[in-house]
């Protein structure tokens, strides 16, 4: 609608009778659009050029390695990390859970094997130290049908079914005959 | 109009101070005001099968809606429900106007419900507000402006706990009010965040809210036709306008007393028509009518109407857009309607095994897949797998049946074995889960593969 009075703004054109004005902006709103320019040149002066405080890429290093000290189990395991594991009832327990619902399809419910190897008896494919059972749960052997856990279970979980299939070993079940060599 | 009628040409901002008025129209606005605020307080607070009728709890996806429990996967469904409410706010506002505005939007529901209501308590009406801000800073005025803006923040922080209780319920919330800001430094902040932003945006922003950012205000003039029921002022009757004089020259009704301009909380004149400030509260109709009966007119010289009824031309009631948009809102809510009804209490999904399409074992072939289930019933659900083939086959699964907590989930491994004389082309597996506690069933088809050639 256009009103009488003499507008209060340039005008910039005017079209079919509609008026484009060049009113001045609300000041609050000048005060966001400045204040957001000092902001960002504040922002790359502080975390991008002089890097006073650490800028993000930095502060998520730092973060990472912070956190990946407070999850010893993401460290590479040796063997004999991996066989102390065994006395922890609790894990073992857990690994015991994890081994049920995700191994027992193709080892069965005692490590004696059906499609997958028996892990019961003295001989192992793979090699049987306790790093190489810890890589063929976590890296698996998809060419023989062994999936890759790892990134499926987390580190936490194929730690404690290591500790568990360690267990196994040695108890000789009747069950899938012995394949590989000895250890 | 050349400019917004709340910022200067310099740009600054023309304070506003509403005046009070009474009528049929303010009472029925402060009732809807109280039960909207009664619903977003209630919906935390009221539980349904152990359950608030409404927590969103973000952090483990996990949503409880009037009794019924969702997880992330079934985000979809909240299109329906957008769409369902943005065609159905299209419809409202070409057919009433901005009723959304001035009777359900949060932004007026407080304002005008709680926060404009404590100013008037503490500083009183337009004339005092006005005389008070010209006023020197005695201590008696900064007392008030303390008073004012302490019962402002007691407000603020509440109205940002019971947000905080939508997401996190108000057992846990009372919990970590409890024990202090520093177990939970996430929450605090942002009910403390959110506080600041309410205070800030209530006891000072305001209209420039509606006025310069809300997006739905800025398309009024595209949803909007001649035949809209809008807020508007009857030219015609009103004009030529003037003071009441005993011997003067005969005029229009309106007596020129600009209530309608101090009741409007965006300071606009609706004299000069539909304007884009205008959140349609329907207080410059109050304050009208009420000058009208004084004056011995009939009421109505400002009111809910179609431009094209002020104009004197017939206001066409069915038109196409009106059409259009009921269409589409009651396809939205129908196609909510279908989904929730054929929801399932259950997710199940077939997943090949990473790196392992087949295997070969001496004169057969072997498959390995998992079933993914979710448990998505806020109760404990039995579930059973179980897989067929057309063909004779060795089916191992894992757990053929397992019970599941809520929201929990679980791998069911499953390795099929098929000897290579019985296998063909296009061999497909079906998968079926039967949710022995709902009744429910998924079925889902898997192809089984194995190399081509001998």
């Amino acid at each position: 609608m256009i009103d009488d009075k003499k507008p209060a703004a340039p005008v910039h054109h005017v079209y079919d009778g509609i008026i484009e004005e060049d009113n001045h902006l609300p000041n609050w709103w000048l005060a966001i659009l400045f204040g957001t320019i000092v902001f960002g040149f504040g922002y790359w002066l502080v975390y991008q050029t002089t890097e006073v405080l650490p800028n993000p890429v930095a502060a998520y290093k730092l973060d990472a390695a912070a956190e990946a000290k407070l999850h010893p189990e993401t460290a590479p395991m040796t063997n004999d990390a991996l066989v102390a594991l065994v006395d922890d009832p609790a894990l073992v327990a857990a690994g015991k859970e994890s081994y049920a619902t995700t191994c027992v399809a193709c080892h069965r419910q005692n490590g004696e094997g059906l499609v997958g190897p028996n892990l019961t008896d003295a001989v192992w494919i793979h090699g049987g130290k306790p790093t190489d059972i810890h890589a063929a749960i976590s890296n698996g052997f998809p060419e023989k049908g062994m999936p890759p856990w790892g990134k499926t279970l987390g580190p936490t979980k194929v730690r404690a079914i290591t500790a568990f299939v360690l267990t196994l070993k040695g108890k000789n079940l009747p069950g899938k005959e012995p394949q590989g060599q000895p250890e | 109009m050349t400019q917004l009628s709340s910022v200067r040409p310099d740009g600054s901002r023309v304070p506003i101070f509403p005046s009070d008025v009474r009528g049929r129209f303010i009472t029925s606005r402060r009732v809807v005001f109280a039960a909207l605020i009664g619903i977003y307080l209630a919906s935390p607070l009221v539980t349904i099968g152990g359950h608030p009728a409404v927590q969103l709890d973000v952090e483990h996806r996990r949503f409880y809606l009037f009794g019924s429990t969702f997880n992330s996967q079934d985000f979809w469904i909240v299109l329906f429900l957008a769409t369902g409410f943005a065609f159905s706010l299209l419809f409202v506002t070409a057919w009433r106007g901005r009723l959304w505005c001035g009777w359900a939007c949060p932004q007026t529901v407080f304002l005008e419900g709680l926060y404009r209501p404590i100013e008037r308590l503490f500083d009183g009406s337009r004339e005092k507000r006005l005389k008070l801000a010209g006023s020197p800073w005695t201590a008696g005025r900064v007392l008030r402006l303390v008073g004012k803006h302490a019962t402002w923040f007691a407000i603020s922080l509440f109205i940002s706990h019971a947000a905080l209780s939508l997401f996190v319920s108000t057992h846990d919330l009372i919990e970590m009010v409890r024990q202090g800001p520093a177990n939970s430094p996430l929450a605090f902040s942002w009910a403390l965040g959110v506080t600041a932003l309410l205070h800030f945006n209530f006891t000072w922003f305001r209209e420039q809210f509606c006025v310069v950012i809300c997006p739905y205000g800025r398309m009024q003039s595209l949803l909007h036709d001649a035949h809209s029921v809008v807020i508007g002022y009857d030219v015609r009757r009103g004009e030529p306008r003037g003071h009441l004089k005993k011997d003067g020259p005969k005029l229009g009704d309106c007596i020129d007393c600009k209530l309608c301009v101090t009741a409007c909380p965006t300071a606009i004149d609706i004299r000069n028509g539909l304007q884009m400030e205008c959140i349609a509260c329907a207080q410059c109709v109050d304050a009208c009518d009420e000058v009208m009966d004084k004056v011995h007119r009939p009421r109505g010289l400002i009111r809910y109407a179609a431009q094209s009824a002020f104009d004197g031309k017939t206001v066409q009631k069915v038109r196409p857009r009106l059409v259009l948009y009921a269409v589409l809102t009651l396809a939205c809510f129908a196609a909510l309607a279908v989904t929730m009804s054929q929801r399932k209490a259950f997710e199940a999904n077939v997943l090949r095994l990473a790196g392992v399409p087949w295997v070969l074992e001496g004169t057969s072939v072997r498959n390995q897949f998992e079933v993914h289930l979710v448990n998505k019933s806020p109760h404990p659900a039995q579930l059973r797998v179980a897989v067929t083939s057309p063909v004779p086959a060795e089916i191992r699964i894992a757990e053929a049946e397992v019970t599941l907590k809520s929201f929990e989930d679980r791998r069911v491994q499953v390795v099929v074995t098929i000897e290579k004389a019985a296998l063909r082309p296009g061999l497909d597996l079906q998968v079926t889960v039967d949710d022995l506690t709902s009744g429910g069933q998924r079925v889902k088809g898997l192809s089984f593969l194995f190399p081509k050639g001998p």
